[in-house]
């Protein structure tokens, strides 16, 4: 019996196999570009992130510890309830005089957040008069320039965004909790609900839509101050902050070069 | 060409070939966007439908008040700050914006309950000996806070 198979008809067969398979790779992208233009998003699409970088200020002097950035936040991102899920919290922090005969300049430091300061800082237990002094803290994503959330992702589904936001894809994410451990600032949790990891996106969805982040729209006292670099306003802002304060970022041994300044920041606060 | 060597250079042709070709079909076609990540996350992220609509939103309709409020010392509080989320009542001007309850003292109190935390700048008073039994609108006007009603 003959041998139906032959070296020219097998070479052709898979060269057209191969054809066939790269024109469909072809074909997805030509249908993702065609679905860009023609199915309706709610994404704005006039928003270029190459045109645009974000920073943050806050001015602890300014913080009252009402909480309603919590709460804004939680509302505006719907993060789940419960005591360990915020992508912004407030931190109190309360410095106790020194012992008496001690040499040192102050006592202990006492740092709590109940319930993230949602629903605002019960009056605390600690009599007044041994308390040195006492601050709040506002605490987000810290925005990092070298994050080391986005260093560790086994999976790259965390991201620096061209805009200065540090971003979790989703889609992509295991919920491995690596970058969870990675970050320094304690800013990313686990969705209970997703089994995701989730973080503060900057309220993306609101700055690419030309509104302030839900935390700095509903600050009472200006305390938080957000704009973009690249398209300074008239008598804008983050400059006049940065020139008239003393900044300071969070941890900056760890050399994460951190987008989120802050003024007043006192040595206790890490 | 010694025929070993065709068919290492067949095999070497074949194993990059189907590397390039699975890495075409499992990769996102947005993929290398803006870097080494799924482009589309972006606009993903940005699709979201905000549920505070700012102030710019509330001044369109409510100037007048606005007017007011920024003359006084409550100047720098958003809209939304007190009344709640309004993203719905923008949509729809008919459906019913959440109005603070006069009667109670809680939206007040959450920034001027005396704590030894806040700022020496910030207006505090201890509720138990600050007129306990009178509600704050009573002396007080929320969107003029030096004026008396």
């Amino acid at each position: 019996m003959k041998n139906t198979f032959s070296r020219r008809g097998l070479l052709t067969t898979l060269g057209a196999a191969a054809a066939g398979v790269l024109s469909f790779a072809a074909a997805r992208k030509a249908k993702a570009a065609i679905k860009t233009v023609f199915v309706r998003t709610n994404a704005p699409k006039d928003y270029n992130p190459y045109d645009h970088k974000w920073l943050m200020c806050f001015d602890v002097d300014k913080c009252i510890g009402c909480g309603l950035c919590v709460d804004a936040c939680k509302k505006e991102n719907h993060v789940p309830e419960g005591p360990t899920y915020f992508r912004n919290w407030i931190e109190r922090y309360i410095i106790k005089k020194p012992k008496p005969g001690s040499d040192a300049a102050r006592g202990e430091v006492i740092v709590d957040s109940p319930n993230g300061g949602r629903d605002g800082f019960p009056p605390t237990t600690i009599p007044r008069e041994e308390i040195l002094k006492s601050f709040f803290v506002p605490k987000l994503c810290n925005l990092c320039e070298h994050s080391p959330c986005t260093q560790v992702c086994p999976v790259g589904a965390t991201f620096d965004s061209p805009d200065g936001a540090v971003l979790v894809d989703p889609n992509y994410c295991i919920g491995c909790g690596f970058c969870i451990q990675a970050c320094p600032y304690g800013c990313r949790f686990l969705n209970p609900e997703t089994k995701t990891a989730e973080k503060c996106t900057l309220c993306y969805h609101r700055i690419t839509r030309g509104l302030k982040p839900a935390c700095v729209e509903i600050c009472p006292t200006e305390a938080r101050i957000f704009g973009d670099l690249k398209h300074p306003v008239e008598n804008d802002p983050i400059q006049n902050f940065i020139q008239k304060n003393k900044v300071n970022s969070l941890k900056p041994h760890l050399g994460t070069d951190p987008r989120v300044l802050y003024a007043n920041l006192d040595k206790e606060v890490r | 060409m010694p025929p070993q060597v065709f068919r290492l250079i067949l095999l070497t042709v074949a194993i990059v070939g189907s590397y390039v070709i699975a890495r075409q079909l499992l990769t996102p076609p947005s993929f290398r966007q803006y870097g080494f990540y799924r482009g589309e996350a972006l606009a993903e992220h940005a699709s979201h439908t905000p549920v505070f609509a700012g102030r710019k939103a509330c001044l369109e309709c409510h100037e007048d008040i606005q007017k007011k409020l920024f003359k006084d010392a409550h100047k720098t509080i958003g809209c939304e700050t007190c009344h709640g989320p309004s993203s719905a009542h923008c949509a729809d001007p008919d459906s019913a914006a959440k109005k603070p309850d006069k009667k109670n003292t809680t939206a007040c109190l959450r920034c001027h309950e005396a704590n030894p935390s806040r700022p020496v700048t910030q207006k505090q008073i201890n509720v138990k000996n600050h007129y306990s039994s009178q509600k704050c609108a009573e002396c007080h006007m929320p969107h003029q806070p030096n004026e008396v009603p």
